[in-house]
This record gives structure tokens, C-alpha cells and sequence, in this order.
């Protein structure tokens, strides 16, 4: 099995929204009918079982040669029954609301039980409120199409304006919304709005026939009007013009183990690939991932602590409760080298004797749940930026990431540039082109040796895929130098 | 049953009315079920049914020069006659949004299959496959998982294995009066195993899929696969950076047709996103390379009668003795290319049309793969790649690999924590020599494909 996060960048969110007040949900079924799904589909001997009612909408703008040619939206909805015994679940799923269809869904979600006895009914009641870290509304009630239409014309105006070389501006506002409610096997109702929005912005430049690419984005949980105000959207612009038109003049990068210091921000995905994946209860109750069995041993150097956050306000990997309705926490994974922690959902936390972590996440109803990360990242050092570039001989400086990928049971992981630099004597030379690092990620943070006092967050573009499901996540990371790494350069 | 092509015929009626130019619509109903059985034990059980229903609506806009036309589409579960309505005015609203393109290519006209050839397709690619029989799917799982464990004492864990059956109808319509459907199954069963302990671990898997139950392999030759993959992993480790040839096992073979083809994509090529933007008609490939894109093949997981625009797909040489011969286009790309509309239109319930291909099949050569070892002499045989170190616009290339270290024409100890790198366009050019094992993966017939002179970085 191999796990991935995909390509991404920045912005940093800070004001706290307002308490969520949503309690009224888009789908009606009526409470009767979830606890007449609860008792068929619930055998006595289970030990958990759930359903996942989600309603969704999604809208996309998008820009191409100066047109907005590509308007799109989406509207699903469906119903997730799950049952749990052991190790063992039974899952069905279906989008229709018909009554008979529930009642099928039900029974199909059973089929691993052998016992014919039913537990008893349960009334559906109110469950514990999990967090309050964004407003449970559609994040474009207040962005007419018609602005988000006029944001993407000015940026690509713009961004034409910047530099003559670039060719071609493709421009994309997206943004949805997921209201879930999950009833629990004991009748509780728990409720979550997510809203989410996306801008992204890439560009082809071309100089003596020769042309390369660029690219910038942003978003999180919060209401897209704020990404049509200010200047972030000229910032991305000049950011992917600027990635472009560095590319044109990078040279082959080097093939070969040397050190690397990585930026802050979005490399943090290097913590991601090498040390989240291999975290999750599930590869780790089976025995199947590198860190099995190492909790307490050192697996980073000293000062190296790293944690999955998922209750930070706004962020495009924070919920207020995970999609079991458990409310998201903040794991230490790794604390002064030490390996602590593992990212649980209910049912391997369970089966290993933990606690749930707030980690249960699914795409979407027609998916089962797994253990997933959040906003994952490594928490400041003391070192200067400056002096941490200064500290390389001869080594990669790389700022920017395009996606990565572990195989967790070998331990082995991926992380390919977008932006990286040959550094000689502390010094910059020359832009190289896009390699991929590959490292050893039980041993890798060992190898950590001087750690920025400047962690940053990724700008919330993030997205991770594990099993064929794909979720929101963030990540972070100061400054890092990592004493060895391969380069997989051409230039050998 | 929900009459999926009246349902998709109704959309498009309904948008006309509303005031569209011109519309089609798609409907996919999807019923699916997987067993998954882990260390003999049943672990999950998942059952899906699902349908949605999307929509692509034209409207005119007057300009400067005349009346243009602009589009929005989208896509919704509720098929109920509300749910049409609504679905229906959303289109529309955005529609108004949307700006016009001079270039777009409403849907009318196509050359759509005729009602012979939909007949005749229905007849042979009838789907005779029973329902779901789930203890059939669990033995099968079972004695592929049990036949991977057994196959050697060195496997010390498993992932489990996976059976699934899967049936997809789709249906699409459009204002022209075409309307048409068809159904598509598939089988699957897979495993997973692990060899060795603690820091020595290494998993690998082998599957199968098929549109039939019948047609899959065994399950004890698939569990035996993925055994002797996993074992001859153990002991890995890297080896020294240098520049050498690597043979891509069929397996990962089928990612750089992959790379071609989104580089052989018309939309791509228009939007300057593609490294061979200017290689139609050109040589890439040695002459020994011939690639077809064929709908219509008995073995095809990617079989279909017209693409996501109606219209009749047929079959292309994409690469004819290394020649690029043209590019995949939908009715868009080929009116800017100025060519004929290929049938390669990819549609999704909702968004803009993406281009794909149906079956790809990369013409085997004659030489087994060991014969290919022993012709390279010393290199590596590459059996995983991970990452996405691709650069479409300019083929730079840099992957994640494992595999083995071939000295002397013989494979001498498993290597990981390497990447290769290179770019697409010289790796295309330097292919040596492609194998005899020709392997159907998906909807890709590929062989073990040679290639001179890429970048391996590593430590010894």
C-alpha cells in the first residue's frame, strides 16, 4: 500500500469565526426512520455501528485563454450504514432516500454478522457538540458567481501584465460545503457543517522556444469572499509567475545523497509522507507499517517534536469532529525525538487498547472510514533561518513541493521539488529542476540537525489519498536542514 | 430500474425548453460489492448502489461578432422530476455566467454509432455475468490470501485480499435526438503479503481484473504472485549513483504509456501543457513501437461504442513504427486542431470534458525478459515506481524506484531507496527493446520495455 498527498501551497489564516449555530440539516430523513436503520442493521453482538447521512454542494469556476469557459457545480447526497465486531465491518451505501432503499442499505451493512439477535431500539437524540473552528455555512453565500467570475478575469489580466513570456493563465475558484450528521449505535446525533474553499492559479511561460510552469494556491474553511478582497490573489499571481520564470533558467540537479535544508510551510510534507502515514492505527494494529511496535523509541533527533492538529480554526485539514463524531484533538507523535503516539479512529483505537484520536475520516459517505491525519507538522527550534542556509556546503535548499508518496511498510518515501536551489558555501547558484528526494522515514528526522525558530503552515491546498480516498489535509514545518537525503537528479 | 436513457433524454428536453440552445446529458448508474478476508478471517463487507445524472447545457450570447455560444454543466444525485427541474435551472444560471468561446462545439451533429452498430455492440459485449454471489467472492479471496501465506515461510504477515464485482450502465443523450446506453462489468480479486521483520519488511501484492468473474486468473496463482513478488524484495538496499539502462517491468511499464497519453492529449496540446506539442506526425519512438487505442477488444476493461460526446469511437494507431500520428481529441480539440474528432472525449457527471483512451495496447516484441536482462548486461529492473516527479510541460522526469540490480544479464539482490530520472522525450527515443510479455493491466496491454541511459541516484 502506498499513500500520497498531493501538490500544494499557501496562506495563513488568523481571525476566529463565530460559534456555529447550525443545527438544521439539508437531508430529511426523519429520526424514525435512522433508528428504525440502527436496529435492522445492528446485530447484538456488535460493537459499534453507525450512520453517515451527507448532503454536499460544490461549485467550480474556471479560466483559460482569458475566458472563464468552465462553470460547474454539484449536488450529492447519500447515506453511510456501518457495523463493527472485531475486527470486522460490514458497510452500505446508497444515495437514493427512498424508505425501502434505507431499509436495504440497513439490512446490507450486516451481512459480516452471523447472530440473527438484534439489539434493542434507540431513540435519536442530540450528541456532544464537538468544536466550533469555522461557520457552518455554504462559503459562497456571500461571493456571487458573477465576483468570482471578475477575480478570475483580473487575475489573469494581471498576471499577463507581469512579464511578456507568459503564455497561458489557467485560474480556478472552487468551493463546497458537507453537512453530516452521524448517528452513533446508541442513538447519538452529532452534527457537522464544512465549508471549504480553493483558489488556484497556474501559468505557462515561454522563452526561445523553450517553456516550463507555475503554479500557487490557497484556501481553507472559510468564506470565499475573503479570497476575492485583498491582495492574496495578486500575490499567488506573481508567485506562480515567479515559480515559471525561475524554472526556465534551472539547471539539471544533482543525483546522489547530500544534505538538504528544506523551507518552512508546505515541505512540511515531508512529515507527512515519512512519519504520518506510518503513524495510522490501522498499518499499526496490523503490524504492517515501519514504526509497528515503536512507540517509545527514538525514531528523530532531539528537539524534533512533531503533532497532528486538527482544531485549528479555518484550516483545510481541521474538522470540528472527525466523521465518526468524535472532536478532533492535537496528537504528539513525536516529542523530543521520541516516538509517542499513533492517529486512531474508533475502531483500531479499540482493538489496541487506545483512545480515539479524532483521526476517522472518510471521503465521503460511499467510503469506509480510516484513520487519516489533519494538519500535520513539526513545531519551531531555535535556529535563525539564515543560519541554517549559511550552515550548507554543498547541498539542496528546496522551498517548494510538488506531491509525495510512502510505501509504509518499507519505510520508503517520496517528495518531488517544484522550487529548490544548489547551494554552495552558504550560498545560492543556480534554480535546479524538479527532483525527487526519496529518504527512509523511520531514520530520516534522525538526521535532523538544525531547526528553524519560523514554522509555517501550508496556504490549505493540500489533499491526501489513501485506499483510492481522497481528504482535505495541511501541513507545517520550520526551517529544517536533514544532514542526508537523495537527490534524484539527473545529473549524476 | 430507472430508464437511465429516457432519464438522460428528459434532462436534455428539459434544458431545451428552459431555453438552451443545445444540451446532453449523462446518466451512470453504479452497483458494486467487494469482500475483503484477512488472515482467513472475513474483515469487511461493502455494498454500493448509486446513480447520478449530469448536464451540459449550451446558450447563445450575443457579441461584437455575432452570436457565440457558452456553456456550464452540472451534475446531481436526486434523480426525482424536482431534482431534474433544479438541476436544470442551476445549468442554466451558470450558463448566463459563463463566458462564450468562439470554439465551442455544441452537441449536435457528431457522428454518432448507428442503430446497427448500437445493436450489434449490445449483442456482443451482452452482459451475461451473474449477480453478486458472496461466498463465491469470499472463497476465491480466501484461497488467494491462503495461497500467498503458504507460499513460503518468509511471508510473516498479510494485507489481506479483496474480491469485487462491479456493474456500471451509462446512458447519454443529446439535443440532436441521440440516445443510447450500455452496461459494463468488471471483476477483481487482489492481495497483499508481507515478507520479513521489523526494519527488513517489505509488502508486495499481485491482482487481476476482468470483466468477468470466469475470465480472472486463479486465486492460487495470483496469492502465489504476490508471494514470490514480496519475498525476493527482502534484503534490499541501495546502490551507487550512475547512469545505466533500466528495463520497466510490465507492471510499471503501463505509467510511461500513461505519460504519453496525457501528452498526446489534444486539450493539453492547445493549452501549451504538452512536450510533444510539436511531435505530431514525427518519430519519438524507435521504429519497433507501434501503440494502439482500440474500443472494441474482447479482453477491453476500457471498451465503449462512443465516448462522453456520443460520438463513434474508433480504432487509432496513436504511435505507428514510432511515429506520432496525431493527437486524442474530443469535438473541441479536433475543431482547433483542425482535424477529425477521435472519440477520445472523457466525461465525468460534472466538469469540463477531459480526453482519454479505451484499451491501449503497446505491440510486444520478442524477447522474454530475461532475454532483456541478459541483452542490457548490468543495470536495473524496475518493479515499483513512487511519486509524481512528472513535468508534462517540459518531460522532466524523477521517480521514486525498487527493483533489482541486474549484473552480468542476470538479477544478482532487490535495490530500493533509488530514483530514476531522465526526460520523457529521450526515454522515449531510447527504448532498446520491448519483451514478449505482453500484459493486460486495467485497460493497458503492455510488455517489459528497455531504456538506455537514465539517471539512477542512490547509496551503496
Amino acid at each position: 500500500m502506498t499513500e500520497t498527498v498531493a501538490n500544494e501551497r499557501l496562506r495563513a489564516m488568523n481571525s476566529s469565526p463565530p460559534p456555529s449555530s447550525a443545527s438544521s440539516s439539508n437531508i430529511s430523513i426523519p429520526d424514525s426512520t435512522l433508528s428504525d436503520m440502527l436496529h435492522a442493521m445492528t446485530p447484538a453482538g456488535a460493537d459499534d455501528a453507525d450512520l453517515y447521512v451527507q448532503y454536499s454542494e460544490s461549485e467550480s469556476l474556471a479560466l483559460e485563454e482569458g475566458r472563464v469557459k468552465h462553470v460547474s457545480s454539484s449536488t450529492h447526497q447519500g447515506i453511510g450504514a456501518r457495523v463493527i465486531k472485531g475486527e470486522a465491518s460490514g458497510h452500505a451505501y446508497t444515495d437514493s432516500l427512498e424508505p425501502s432503499a434505507l431499509m436495504d442499505t440497513a439490512r446490507a451493512a450486516r451481512a459480516i454478522a452471523a447472530d440473527s439477535a438484534s439489539r434493542a431500539p434507540v431513540a435519536v437524540h442530540a450528541g456532544k457538540s464537538g468544536h466550533a473552528l469555522y461557520q457552518a455555512t455554504n462559503p459562497a453565500a456571500a461571493a456571487p458567481m458573477a465576483e468570482r467570475k471578475a477575480l478570475l478575469e483580473r487575475l489573469d489580466g494581471f498576471a499577463r501584465r507581469l512579464d511578456p513570456r507568459v503564455k497561458q493563465v489557467f485560474a480556478n475558484v472552487s468551493s463546497s460545503f458537507s453537512d453530516i450528521r452521524i448517528v452513533r449505535m446508541d442513538g447519538a446525533e452529532l452534527h457537522d457543517v464544512r465549508p471549504l474553499v480553493r483558489l488556484n492559479i497556474s501559468v505557462v511561460v515561454e522563452q526561445d522556444g523553450k517553456r516550463e510552469t507555475g503554479s500557487a494556491g490557497g484556501g481553507g474553511r472559510f468564506g470565499l469572499e475573503r479570497m476575492l478582497t485583498g491582495d492574496e490573489p495578486e500575490r499567488l499571481a506573481r508567485e506562480a509567475v515567479r515559480m515559471a520564470l525561475l524554472n526556465l533558467d534551472a539547471i539539471g540537479a544533482p543525483a546522489g545523497p547530500m544534505p538538504v535544508v528544506l523551507g518552512p510551510g508546505w515541505p512540511g510534507i515531508l512529515l507527512h509522507e515519512a512519519i504520518g502515514h506510518g503513524l495510522e492505527g490501522d498499518f499499526n494494529r496490523k503490524g504492517t507499517s515501519a514504526f509497528a511496535g515503536r512507540i517509545g523509541q527514538q525514531v528523530a533527533a532531539r528537539g524534533v517534536t512533531v503533532v497532528d492538529d486538527g482544531t485549528i480554526a479555518e484550516r483545510r485539514g481541521s474538522l470540528n469532529i472527525d466523521d465518526e463524531g468524535t472532536p478532533t484533538g492535537r496528537t504528539v507523535l513525536i516529542e523530543d525525538g521520541i516516538l509517542t503516539g499513533y492517529l486512531q479512529d474508533r475502531q483500531n483505537a479499540r482493538l489496541m487498547g487506545m483512545q480515539p484520536t479524532g483521526n476517522g475520516r472518510r471521503e465521503s459517505y460511499a467510503d469506509p472510514v480510516l484513520p487519516r491525519m489533519t494538519n500535520t507538522f513539526m513545531l519551531a527550534g531555535s535556529d535563525s533561518p539564515d543560519d541554517i542556509l549559511a550552515s550548507l556546503d554543498h547541498g539542496i535548499y528546496a522551498v517548494n513541493f510538488g506531491g509525495g508518496q510512502v510505501d509504509i511498510t518499507s519505510g520508503k518515501f517520496v517528495f518531488t521539488t517544484s522550487e529548490a536551489y544548489l547551494v554552495e558555501n552558504g550560498k545560492i547558484i543556480a534554480p535546479v529542476k524538479g527532483a525527487t528526494l526519496i529518504g527512509d522515514g523511520p531514520s530520516v528526522l534522525k538526521r535532523v540537525s538544525m531547526i528553524g525558530n519560523d514554522l509555517e503552515l501550508d496556504p490549505g491546498v493540500g489533499t491526501c489519498g489513501k485506499d483510492g480516498q481522497s481528504v482535505p489535509v495541511g501541513v507545517g514545518l520550520p526551517t529544517l536542514r536533514i544532514d542526508e537525503l537523495i537527490i534524484g537528479g539527473s545529473e549524476a | 430500474m430507472i430508464d437511465l436513457t429516457s432519464l438522460s433524454a428528459q434532462l436534455v428536453e428539459l434544458a431545451v425548453k428552459a431555453g438552451a440552445h443545445s444540451a446532453d446529458a449523462l446518466s451512470i448508474a453504479d452497483s458494486s460489492d467487494s469482500i475483503r478476508v484477512r488472515h482467513g478471517k472475513t474483515e469487511s463487507v461493502e455494498h454500493e448502489d448509486s446513480r447520478g445524472i449530469g448536464l451540459r447545457a449550451f446558450v447563445e450570447k450575443q457579441g461584437a461578432n455575432g452570436t457565440t455560444l457558452a456553456f456550464a454543466s452540472a451534475s446531481s444525485s436526486d434523480v426525482s422530476e424536482n431534482g431534474l427541474n433544479r438541476l436544470v435551472e442551476q445549468v442554466m444560471a451558470m450558463a448566463e455566467i459563463s463566458e462564450a468561446d468562439p470554439d465551442a462545439v455544441p452537441p449536435l451533429g457528431a457522428e454518432h454509432p448507428d442503430a446497427q452498430q448500437l445493436a450489434d455492440w449490445q449483442k456482443r459485449h451482452a452482459c451475461t455475468e451473474p449477480a453478486w454471489q458472496i461466498d463465491a467472492a469470499r472463497d476465491a479471496a480466501m484461497a488467494c490470501e491462503t495461497a500467498a501465506l503458504e507460499s513460503s515461510p518468509l511471508i510473516s504477515n498479510s494485507e489481506g485480499a479483496e474480491s469485487g464485482f462491479g456493474r456500471v450502465r451509462v446512458a447519454y443523450a443529446s439535443s440532436d435526438g441521440f440516445a443510447a446506453s450500455y452496461e459494463k462489468t468488471s471483476a477483481a480479486l487482489s492481495v497483499s503479503v508481507i515478507a520479513g521483520k521489523d526494519n527488513g519488511m517489505q509488502r508486495d501484492y499481485a491482482w487481476d481484473r476482468q470483466l468477468t468473474g470466469i475470465a480472472l486468473r486463479r486465486p492460487e496463482d495470483i496469492g502465489r504472485e504476490a508471494a514470490q513478488r514480496t519475498v525476493r524484495r527482502l534484503g534490499a538496499c541501495g546502490i551507487a549513483s550512475g547512469t545505466m539502462p533500466v528495463i520497466f517491468d510490465p507492471r510499471v511499464a503501463t505509467s510511461l504509456i500513461g505519460h504519453l497519453t496525457s501528452a498526446a492529449n489534444g486539450r493539453a496540446v492547445l493549452q501549451q501543457r504538452s512536450f510533444l506539442g510539436e511531435s505530431a506526425g514525427k518519430v519519438i519512438f524507435p521504429d519497433f513501437i507501434t501503440i494502439t487505442d482500440n474500443p472494441d477488444h474482447p479482453q477491453g476493461l476500457g471498451n465503449r461504442l462512443f465516448d462522453g460526446e456520443g460520438t463513434r469511437c474508433r480504432q487509432l494507431q496513436l504511435i505507428d513504427q514510432g511515429r506520432l500520428t496525431g493527437f486524442l481529441t474530443d469535438r473541441y480539440a479536433a475543431g482547433r486542431l483542425k482535424t477529425v474528432p477521435g472519440g477520445h472525449a472523457r466525461r465525468g457527471l460534472t466538469g469540463d470534458i477531459g480526453i482519454g483512451c479505451s484499451n491501449l495496447i503497446l505491440q510486444a516484441g520478442n524477447m522474454t525478459q530475461e532475454d532483456m536482462l541478459r541483452d542490457i548486461g548490468n543495470g536495473l529492473l524496475i518493479c515499483e515506481l513512487i511519486g509524481f516527479g512528472v513535468n508534462g510541460v517540459t518531460g522532466d522526469y524523477s521517480r521514486g524506484a525498487s527493483g533489482f540490480l541486474v549484473e552480468n544479464g542476470k538479477i544478482t539482490r532487490p535495490v530500493q531507496e533509488i530514483t530514476i530520472a531522465g526526460n520523457l522525450k529521450d526515454m522515449f527515443s531510447a527504448i532498446r527493446h520491448v519483451g514478449s510479455d505482453l500484459t493486460w493491466l486495467g485497460s493497458m496491454a503492455v510488455p517489459s520495455i528497455a531504456i538506455d541511459g537514465l539517471t539512477v541516484a542512490g547509496q551503496d
